[in-house]
């Protein structure tokens, strides 16, 4: 395998398990969320402010992963 | 549609609806077949259409450093501290045109800007609580503010595309300030600083015994040369100054991925926004600017709200939590 290809193959690997992880994290989030807005309908806006935020704690991990990607195809 | 009066949907009648899909659907369609995906498909069936030139967009070219527009005595201005500047300039022109002439009761664009303020407020008393919320209002605002209208600031059309020639090669004259790595460093390091700052003004040397806490080690060892030798002291102060150690560790980790969230998605939208563009010209770009209005939006109000409960957490004291 020549190093080009090995490269376009590392920069796939890297965004998609990059990006496994952090999808199960924020469906299980918005699965809490919902749940717990099913239970408590008035808690709201509280709810999906806690939402929010985890989810873009979640989702930070996915854009580590996004970063090192674009390193890979862009950088070196 | 029970009435006769209200006939239509969308709010037009339906002869006016049917010819704007009709348009949206040509525009979409044609888009799709002149970006490269099209082009293949065409090239599949054997057919050869020859679309404009200014239809095709040319492979995106992605820079992640700033280039230099110009330099003042030696300070390289690139072309996201232009657009940051500019930011910076539309938030306090425009603040200080509205609160110039405020009245009681509030014109429009001043009704807007005091619920949007109100909000934050609002954001700032429920995480932080009456006291805390009030102190902290003005930075989380500020971040809030400066981020988000950043991040719509580059979505405006026309934004992105006045080249200037800097250097021998043509460069963008605006960019979100924030695809730029230093800025959302910059931010972050001023979220830390304020943090830092009211956690020493709260607790005093108490914030810094949560990071540098050999107090309980020392003790032991002294405890240990007057003839009290406990091992289990020992190891619980070597614990507790490890601890310590983990969560200033944690501390300048936060600083990275701070950093890291901000430039990750600012790019990442810039970059998707561009790609749209080569791909399908005119075809998505229309869903990708509304989501990316949507990422502006969250990411500015997440920057604020941890910054906001991070210092919350500086200010009360570990020790009057588990008690």
């Amino acid at each position: 395998m020549d190093p080009e290809s090995m490269k376009m193959l590392a920069i796939g690997l890297v965004m998609g398990l990059g990006a496994l992880g952090p999808g199960l994290g924020i469906g299980i989030l918005g699965y809490g969320a919902m749940q717990g807005l099913a239970r408590n309908p008035e808690a709201r806006g509280p709810i999906f402010t806690n939402m929010l935020l985890a989810i873009a704690m979640a989702e930070a991990i996915a854009i580590y992963a996004l970063v090192v990607a674009i390193l890979l195809g862009f950088i070196f | 549609m029970t009435s006769s009066k209200k006939r239509g949907c969308l709010g037009c009648s339906f002869p006016v609806l049917i010819i704007t899909v009709i348009i949206v659907l040509g525009i979409v369609i044609v888009g799709f077949l002149s970006g490269p995906i099209g082009q293949g498909i065409l090239e599949r069936l054997g057919i050869h259409i020859t679309f404009p030139s200014w239809l095709v967009s040319g492979k995106p070219a992605i820079h992640l450093a700033a280039p230099e527009i110009f330099n003042i005595f030696g300070l390289s201005i690139t072309n996201t501290i232009l657009a940051g500047w500019i930011t910076a300039i539309f938030l306090v022109l425009g603040s200080w045109l509205i609160t110039r002439r405020m009245k009681l009761v509030p014109g429009r664009l001043q009704s807007v800007f005091e619920f949007l303020l109100g909000w934050i407020y609002d954001l700032c008393e429920s995480v932080a609580g009456k006291e805390n919320g009030r102190k902290f209002f003005p930075v989380v605002c500020t971040i809030i503010l400066f981020v988000g209208f950043n991040a719509w600031l580059s979505l405006v059309p026309g934004f992105g595309s006045i080249l200037v020639n800097a250097h021998g090669s043509e460069h963008e004259l605006l960019r979100g300030a924030n695809t730029d790595l230093n800025t959302p460093l910059a931010l972050a390091i001023v979220s830390f600083f304020f943090v830092a700052f009211y956690g020493l003004k709260s607790l005093g040397v108490g914030w810094l015994k949560q990071y540098f806490n050999f107090g309980p080690f020392f003790k032991s060892i002294g405890r240990m040369f007057k003839g009290k030798f406990n091992v289990m002291d020992i190891f619980s102060g070597v614990i507790n100054a490890f601890v310590g150690g983990l969560e200033f560790l944690s501390m300048l980790i936060r600083l990275i991925s701070f950093t890291f969230r901000l430039f990750g998605n600012m790019t990442a939208g810039e970059i998707l926004v561009l790609v749209g563009a080569f791909l399908m010209p005119m075809a998505v770009n229309w869903i990708i600017y509304g989501f990316e209005a949507l990422v502006g939006l969250v990411q500015a109000l997440v920057f604020g709200i941890l910054t906001l409960v991070f210092a919350t957490m500086a200010v009360t004291s570990h020790e009057t939590e588990s008690h």
